[in-house]
């Protein structure tokens, strides 16, 4: 079974030894995934090597990252964690809680266990966890600034950060989660969000560990009444890069804004899954999905909204959008309804083609070259993405993608 | 200094059907020439096919600036050559800024914001319209004047305008037709503009106005020939 000499020698290190053998006990039962299970279907299970890897143990030093830094310009607070250890954190501003909780604990209402049942991955992350982040914003605080997370991932390990953030009710906050490193790591983070009546939080998860890294991650986001999250997702790096967001309205008036973008480039394979659960009456989601798949690499997107008996006037969207930039590139796209109630607006629309001809004519009749205009439009898929998030953090990314695409220079 | 356009017997196809069947033009350094005629008589047609619309198949004929033939070049290449158009309908291109696309078509990053504000108060638009995407969010009349302040951030040759008086009021009108005729006198500008209407003749003072019909052009003259296709139509000009 993978992991399981290195982990039973890991786990009294790790502390919390009972909680984190159950875990395990789960996982063993559980099994590493198939490709013959549907939503394990375009994952190369059969290339990924679980015994090359070690579990994290111990933390090490923050290691130096540009990205890192110009990211967190700007922000109000900075916590580094090296390998799922919290090492470092900046002084945070009033109304805000930093601490790392006991692996098992979680923010959440319902048992984890029942959550991540079936779940491999989450179940490794229950077993590995060092600890969960805990970030809280106090009741009716406001953060102007975003406070920044930079999960550093040391190559050869098996990583599983666990982040936990709670805004209380009335508070607002923008919080960036940046990943780097982990070439040929598995990495697999799992986040819990509670948002309590009337509180707002902007949500970016930056993926950008080493292209030979594995990276499966699970959030949740529980959304109460007239609370708002908008969630950003950005995936660059990794082999296959897998990410599963699934919000849950349970008040009336609870919102869900999921944007989700990638790059695939080599061989790479962004799996998106997502599941909006509308419990009450006159809850929202809105999810774009919009990447790019170029080279060998591949795509899919899988969507679900789930709307509960009695959850009238909800409103319900999903959208995806696929470009493809090299004939052996491939993106799938399946979203999905499961609607109980009758009372509802439900749309979904996705489209998989080429940059648009008459898009790319344009800027060319402009003078930009066809390359360069390629490189543009695609930048601008990030830069949507990014639209509404301040603009150090945006500006930063984007600086980032154009590096990335070959040095196409953005606005400053 | 330019030696101008120089269109040789254009003749341009689109799907099945043969638009253009020989247009023949002269447009010379800092002149200003119109052209005029009725709907489906290939105007639009001639703009796109000069700047390389892949919609669009030239069949015969040479198209040259400065003694290049502009249809041995892609899109890109001619409008490095000093090829300008402007859209009837500007696209939008969401996530691309103005600023990144024409730092990409080759304009001078120092004091390019400098540029760009400047130019868009000549045409009366708002700067901070140019902030954001490429013509995302703007309204019809504001993209044209966007494509004003692009031609005057990339000061090109020859600038083919396509109905650019469309969408814009009158005040909206006279500020860009002044920015225009203002580029003939700054850099030598030339301007070939198809439009419907004596208005913008009137802003712009073209040397030239020619008449196409049929996919050909069927008259030219001095701007008297506005006054007649004023009062007689394009009746008399059809070719049958």
């Amino acid at each position: 079974m993978p992991f399981a000499l290195d982990v039973a020698d890991a786990l009294p290190t790790l502390g919390d030894a009972a909680a984190r053998e159950s875990a395990l006990r789960a996982f063993e039962a559980a099994g590493l995934p198939t490709t013959r299970d549907e939503v394990w279907r375009y994952a190369p299970l059969e290339r990924l090597d679980l015994d090359r890897v070690r579990p994290a143990v111990s933390a090490g030093v923050v290691p130096p990252s540009r990205l890192a830094d110009a990211i967190a310009s700007g922000s109000c607070a900075v916590v580094h964690t090296v390998d799922g250890f919290v090492v470092e954190q900046s002084t945070v501003p009033d109304g805000v809680r930093v601490t790392v909780a006991p692996p098992g604990a979680t923010p959440l209402e319902g048992s984890s266990q029942e959550r991540y049942a079936a779940d491999a991955f989450a179940l490794v992350n229950a077993a590995l966890a060092p600890g969960a982040l805990e970030i809280r914003i106090e009741r009716d605080v406001v953060l102007e600034a975003p406070l920044v997370v930079v999960h550093h991932v040391s190559p050869g390990l098996a990583v599983a950060p666990r982040t936990h953030i709670v805004l209380e009710r009335g508070a607002a906050a923008t919080v960036v989660e940046l990943l780097v490193g982990g070439a040929g790591s598995v990495v697999v983070p799992v986040g819990e969000y509670r948002l309590e009546a009337n509180s707002s939080l902007r949500l970016v998860a930056y993926q950008r560990l080493a292209m030979d890294a594995w990276h499966v991650a699970r959030t949740t986001a529980v959304i109460d009444r007239d609370a708002r999250m908008s969630h950003s997702v950005l995936g660059l790096g990794a082999v296959y890069d897998r990410s599963r967001n699934d919000a849950e309205l349970i008040a009336t008036g609870a919102r869900n804004e999921l944007r989700t973008t990638y790059l695939g480039r080599a061989d790479q394979v962004h799996d998106l899954r997502t599941r909006q659960f509308h419990r009450a009456a006159r809850t929202t989601s809105v999810l774009l999905s919009k990447g790019a798949v170029d080279d060998a690499s591949r795509s899919i997107y899988t969507g679900l909204i789930e709307i509960e008996h009695g959850a009238r006037k909800t409103d319900a969207r999903q959208t995806n959008h696929n470009l493809l930039l090299s004939p052996h590139a491939h993106a799938d796209s399946v979203p999905n309804l499961d609607i109980r109630e009758n009372d509802v607006v439900c749309a979904h629309a996705s489209t998989v083609g080429p940059l648009d001809e008459l898009q790319l004519w344009y800027l060319q009749s402009r003078g930009v070259s066809r390359d360069d205009a390629q490189r543009l439009m695609i930048q601008g898929f990030f830069a949507e993405m990014l639209d509404d998030l301040p603009s150090g953090v945006a500006t930063s990314m984007e600086e980032d993608v154009a590096a990335l695409l070959g040095g196409v220079e953005v606005s400053a | 200094m330019s030696t101008g356009l120089v269109l040789d017997g254009l003749c341009v196809r689109v799907g099945e059907k043969d638009v253009l069947r020989g247009i023949d033009l002269r447009v010379g350094a800092g002149e200003v020439h119109v052209i005029m005629g009725p709907n489906g008589s290939g105007k639009s047609t001639l703009a796109h096919a000069l700047a390389g619309h892949p919609g669009y198949q030239v069949t015969a004929g040479r198209a040259l600036l400065d003694g290049v033939d502009l249809l041995s070049l892609d899109p890109t290449e001619r409008a490095r050559h000093g090829l300008f158009l402007a859209l009837q309908q500007p696209l939008d291109v969401p996530g691309v800024r103005p600023r990144d696309m024409l730092l990409a078509a080759g304009a001078v990053a120092e004091g390019l914001e400098t540029r760009i504000e400047d130019e868009a108060r000549r045409v009366g638009l708002r700067p901070d319209l140019l902030e954001r995407f490429v013509n995302v969010g703007l309204s019809g009349g504001e993209r044209k004047r966007a494509e004003v302040v692009q031609f005057g951030v990339l000061r090109p040759t020859i600038a083919v305008l396509d109905e650019i008086d469309s969408g814009l009021d009158v005040d909206a009108l006279g500020a860009v037709a002044r920015r225009l005729a203002a580029a003939t006198s700054e850099w030598g500008c030339g301007l070939l503009a198809i439009t419907h209407f004596r208005r913008l003749l009137s802003e712009l003072r073209p040397d030239t106005i020619h008449v196409i019909s049929g996919g050909r052009v069927v008259a030219t003259g001095g701007p008297e020939l506005a006054e007649t296709l004023e009062r007689e139509g394009y009746e008399p000009f059809r070719s049958h």
